[in-house]
């Protein structure tokens, strides 16, 4: 298994990557079209180029935004396919967008939109490819849809077919949503059982992303006082700090400030930082930001690992990710005059 | 003036409408004061919404624009497909002075987090503020229709009121008036015309029995032939 090239190439395009410096300088950007002008004459020139043959302004760049990270992690996928390993590890990562992709078409038909609607919302950067998309786009409807993936052998038929009688008699998509996110969780860490580096390295930053989300869940459900045992289903297993115990007397606290409270044993004892005042108002989005800081940092912390092993292509993935995210928050807070000070708040720096 | 017959029948009739003309107005303008009085209560009730409304729209604006930001507006769109929903209100009327204005009765618009419909692991709780701030909206604007209609029905009832009032008390009674000056200056004149035509037709007979003695007594002072 040659990482030797996947690491090199990795170290490469993260040379490419926007600095700290070089996203200060799109914030101080007058308008929204120099900031195009300047991403034009960057590592975006040609998602810019094509993506103003389609749209102008802010949807400009989102969709050169978009094009770029599919680009991107299809190139990455050329080049690690000569190592099955690596290729199987990436795909990982990139099976996320495809889940995403499924609960689109799901919910579109679920309320029977155009397929043209539905098929503006798709992001091709899984493995299913763009014609995959069409043909589940013609179904007309949600069991069509499932029906058609469990034909095609799609690993993401099996959890739907599963809780397909549920959501029938409830109509409620959200049963289908769920069933979906924990067979990726389940179904990456599954592929990452067994023991090696590389394996650990997948398993410990999923388990933690796993962490993440289940903090994320635990939280919104407290302060919507959602019945514990209801709560539940909403919960992931196989998290590195958090067993089902832990998670399930959490979701008996009364208010989500006892569940920052009672972190601060754990690694996310850094929500304790949090103003009073926010915990009290209960905005989750900003306990919420941390987190995602937190899981950034530790992805892109993934680049100090082995560079023999695919923790360059971890480190990468979470730094493109945060790239595009951090150009997106600058571009739509430039649309609406938002202060810098707060954009910057907005920000994730690694 | 002149369709008008100046007999006392008339003026009878005219100064019973007068009266009729004139209690209608003190009516008309005792429902226009119980209006007023309605529509300034609703009016601070709306004046207070609307501004609420402002703060919220504000908040709900900024919450969308973070969402957006953060987590990809196809994201967000994707999570708006699984939360489409109608809304149902039920509209029945209720009666103030006379105005009919609608009662909007609805179930909460706001909704908890098990009840949007999407998925809660991959979506975040900036798409949960976004939606709650939003679902807020609605229910002040679902408000705000109620209170502003009924507003807006209770200032044209008291516009039409006051053009009704305006009318009586400008048109109609000092028109019921005229006439009846007019009616009472014509009796009076008749009166006056009959007492004058009375007195020269006393005189004229007055004149002819003077005469009459005049003459008689002539033929009995002349001396006879015989």
């Amino acid at each position: 298994m040659d990482y030797g090239y996947i690491n090199a190439r990795m170290r490469g395009m993260k040379s490419r990557l926007l600095s700290h410096r070089a996203l200060d300088d799109l914030i101080l950007k007058p308008d929204l079209e120099s900031l195009i002008a300047d991403l034009e004459n960057g590592p975006y020139r040609d998602d810019i180029i094509e993506a103003k043959g389609h749209f102008s302004g802010i949807l400009c760049i989102e969709y050169a935004l978009r094009q770029n990270f599919i680009k991107t992690f299809r190139k990455i996928l050329g080049f690690a396919r000569q190592e099955s390993e690596a290729e199987q590890y990436i795909r990982i990562f990139l099976h996320r967008w495809d889940v995403q992709n499924i609960k689109t078409i799901l919910r579109g038909k679920n309320i029977h939109i155009t397929n043209e609607e539905i098929a503006d919302c798709l992001v091709p950067a899984g493995e299913l490819d763009e014609a995959t998309f069409r043909e589940l786009l013609r179904q007309p409807d949600v069991r069509g849809v499932i029906d058609l993936l469990a034909t095609w052998r799609i690993r993401y038929a099996e959890p739907l077919t599963a809780s397909f009688p549920e959501f029938a008699k409830t109509r409620d998509l959200a049963i289908l949503e769920c069933a979906l996110d924990r067979f990726y969780y389940a179904d990456a860490l599954a592929g990452v059982r067994a023991a090696g580096y590389n394996n650990t390295l997948i398993r410990d930053i999923l388990s933690v992303e796993i962490d993440v989300v289940n903090l994320r869940t635990v939280l919104r459900m407290v302060r919507d006082h959602v019945d514990p045992a209801a709560a539940r289903r909403y919960l992931i297993y196989g998290g590195k700090e958090f067993d089902e115990k832990m998670l399930i007397g959490f979701l008996a606290l009364p208010t989500i400030g006892d569940v920052v409270k009672s972190l601060v044993s754990t690694r996310y004892r850094f929500l304790a930082d949090i103003p009073e005042s926010v915990v009290r108002s209960q905005k989750i989005s900003v306990i919420e930001k941390e987190l995602e800081r937190f899981l950034i940092r530790k992805g892109v912390g993934a680049f100090r690992l082995d560079p023999l092993s695919i923790a360059s292509v971890i480190g990468y993935f979470w730094a493109k990710f945060n790239e595009i995210t951090n150009i997106r928050i600058i571009s739509r807070c430039k649309t609406a005059d938002f202060p810098v000070e707060h954009l910057k708040e907005e920000l994730v720096y690694v | 003036m002149e369709q008008v017959k100046p007999t006392r029948m008339e003026l009878m009739k005219k100064k019973a409408q007068i009266r009729l003309a004139e209690q209608g107005r003190d009516l008309l303008r005792e429902k226009m004061d119980a209006l007023i009085r309605e529509f300034f209560k609703i009016l601070s009730t709306v004046s207070d919404s609307r501004d609420e409304l402002e703060l919220v729209s504000q908040a709900a604006d900024l919450a969308l624009l973070i969402a957006q930001a953060t987590d990809d507006p196809v994201a967000l769109k994707s999570a708006g497909f699984a939360t489409r929903r109608s809304i149902t209100v039920d509209i029945t009327g209720k009666n103030i002075m006379g105005v009919s204005v609608p009662v909007i009765e609805k179930k909460r618009v706001s909704k908890t987090i098990l009840e949007r419909g999407y998925g809660v692991i991959a979506t975040s709780a900036r798409i949960d503020e976004t939606a709650e701030r939003f679902e807020a909206e609605l229910d002040l604007l679902i408000k705000l229709a109620e209170t502003e209609t009924a507003m807006r029905r209770l200032g044209a009832e008291i516009q039409m009121n006051r053009r009704r009032v305006n009318a009586l008390e400008q048109i109609l009674i000092p028109e019921l008036k005229s006439e009846v000056k007019y009616i009472k200056n014509a009796i009076e004149e008749r009166e006056r015309e009959d007492l004058f035509r009375l007195k020269k037709v006393k005189s004229i007979l007055e004149r002819k029995k003077k005469k009459g003695r005049e003459k008689k007594l002539g033929i009995e002072g002349r001396p006879h032939m015989f």
